[in-house]
């Protein structure tokens, strides 16, 4: 049980709140008359988050090892929420713009947030899953 | 059952009682977190005022009329501003006595121009007169600059084809400088001559800077260097004298560092009062927590001086325990200080309303090192009452005082 909310505890809280945060107080530059580049990633990275936070919430209801390779998804996905903001769709480029001063170190945060704790649960699972192998043989 | 050897036996103790150690984690690393960023804050808020302190290089600042508040503005935050004479008041200010060097300077605030874009402070100078501005450009980019050319502050959003769009009109960037943490970061600075163009620029765009039989004459502020044995407030009441024009602005850029130095020593004390409150707190409950599990643990320590353990074995085996806990904290502490501190670095800066730089590379690595040490000796500080206790008592009264 305590496996199964370190796995999917901190995915659904980090994944909701990445899906949240690029349409609220995070939000991407207003006033532009043609969506910009942050625009873009805010939405991407709001589908991402939705993603994350449903592979927690399948978390709760799988095995061990279904919940690894949740977790290993739930991984890829925080590496998208890092590389849409700097790689992939990037951000207005003045480095006083709300984007780049507030959305991308947020998404940035959040991201890195959610690979240690899937890291973390990952370990944890594929621990109780050797020590359950050991066991049978 | 893995082999335990004593070297691995704090590592053991600390993972067998897991929600003792996750309590103790959590206060060691709240206290690590709050020293290495309020640390981290202190030094980005003094490196801001140095920075400060070397850009305001005039004395005095001579403004129009109702425009002192838009000119200290212009100086310490980002807030950008159009106001200029339209007389020659840089020949009437040079009448009056006391003045060693002076130059005059043109601001004009840009549009929000592309997408992505905002308004950027554009700063026309004298390269030949000026005293403030041009020792700074010149340690960054020693080339004459040439009408028509910008240098670019820290912060401006330069195109990859290296120009800057200002009123529908792209200007080549012949350098960008590097970050202050003060207002020039959001600025651009051009050659007086560059002014009538600009302001052409606006007008072609429907929103002229400035109206345009003043383009070629237009000054914003004329900046002063007071001769020795004056006062910048005496030279004030020489030019209001000589220029005999009551309703001048003045700026003192030296009382705006001093008050930018106030307003910076109460937060740095502010920071440092409450580290020291969260710091006692932390170690009083380090010291108590400590103290009842060594309570609880008689048993344990009298097992282990039957199986031959001295008294300093399990002293050292206690401080190790702390020293673990401090040092794991310590590393998530300043890992979660530094996700707050380094990327959201511009936003702090910017709702402080102060200047505020990124210190380098090798005193932000020294400061977390700092954070480790402080962290591992504040747990070690927290468990040297029980190591005292347990070094006292004999073999056998500890065994007995366990039952």
């Amino acid at each position: 049980m305590k496996n199964k909310l370190i796995a999917s505890l901190p995915a659904i809280i980090l994944g909701a709140l990445t899906a949240i945060a690029p349409q609220t107080f995070a939000h991407a530059c207003a006033g532009h008359d043609v969506p910009g580049a942050c625009h873009y990633s805010a939405l991407a990275a709001s589908g991402v988050g939705v993603v994350i936070a449903l592979l927690g919430v399948a978390s709760l209801f799988v095995g061990t090892r279904e919940r690894i390779g949740l977790n290993i998804a739930v991984v890829i996905n925080a590496l998208l929420v890092l590389a849409i903001p700097t790689v992939l769709i990037g951000v207005c480029q003045g480095a006083m713009m709300h984007c780049r001063m507030v959305m991308l170190p947020t998404l940035m945060v959040l991201g890195a947030l959610t690979i240690v704790f899937a890291a973390i649960a990952l370990v944890m699972d594929a621990k109780s899953t050797n020590a359950a192998a050991t066991r049978v043989r | 059952m893995p082999h335990i050897t004593l070297g691995r036996l704090p590592f053991e103790n600390l993972k067998r009682k897991p929600f003792r150690t996750a309590a103790l984690l959590v206060i060691v690393t709240m206290l690590s977190a709050t020293f290495f960023g309020g640390a981290m804050l202190a030094l980005n808020l003094n490196a801001g005022l140095d920075s400060m302190q070397k850009r305001l290089g005039a004395d005095l600042m001579v403004v129009p009329q109702n425009t002192g508040a838009k000119a200290e503005a212009l100086l310490t935050s980002s807030t950008s501003s159009t106001f200029y004479f339209t007389n020659d008041i840089d020949s009437l200010v040079s009448k009056a006595d006391g003045i060693a060097q002076s130059t005059v300077q043109t601001y004009i605030s840009s549009l929000t121009a592309d997408c992505c874009d905002e308004q950027v402070q554009i700063i026309g100078f004298n390269p030949a007169t000026d005293f403030v501005i041009e020792p700074w450009i010149t340690s960054e980019y020693d080339q004459t600059l040439e009408t028509g050319q910008v240098i670019a502050g820290a912060n401006i959003n330069v195109s990859t084809s290296g120009t800057i769009k200002l009123y529908d009109h792209e200007f080549p960037v012949a350098a960008q400088l590097a970050t202050t943490g003060t207002s020039l970061d959001n600025s651009v600075f051009v050659n007086q001559e560059t002014i009538p163009r600009i302001v052409g620029y606006s007008a072609q765009v429907g929103h002229p800077a400035i109206p345009e039989e003043y383009a070629d004459t237009a000054v914003s502020a004329v900046l002063i260097k007071v001769a020795d044995g004056y006062s910048a407030e005496q030279v004030a009441d020489n030019i209001t004298e000589a220029s005999g024009l009551d309703g001048l602005g003045y700026v003192y850029p030296g009382g705006i560092t001093a008050t930018t130095k106030t307003n910076l020593s109460a937060i740095v004390g502010y920071v440092a009062l409450f580290l020291a409150a969260f710091w006692v707190m932390g170690v009083v409950v380090l010291l108590a927590v400590f103290s009842s599990s060594t309570n609880e643990r008689k048993r344990e320590f009298a097992s282990l001086r039957i199986m031959g353990a001295t008294r300093g074995t399990l002293v050292g085996l206690i401080v190790k325990e702390s020293a673990l806990l401090g040092l794991i904290g310590g590393l998530i502490g300043i890992a979660l200080a530094s996700l707050v501190i380094f990327p959201f670095s511009t936003l702090i800066g910017r709702q402080l309303q102060l200047p505020y730089l990124q210190v380098g590379v090798p005193t932000t690595l020294g400061l977390m090192a700092a954070g480790l040490v402080f962290a591992v000796v504040t747990g070690m500080i927290a468990s040297v009452a029980s190591a005292y206790r347990l070094s006292k008592p004999e073999t056998y009264l500890m065994l007995r005082e366990g039952e």
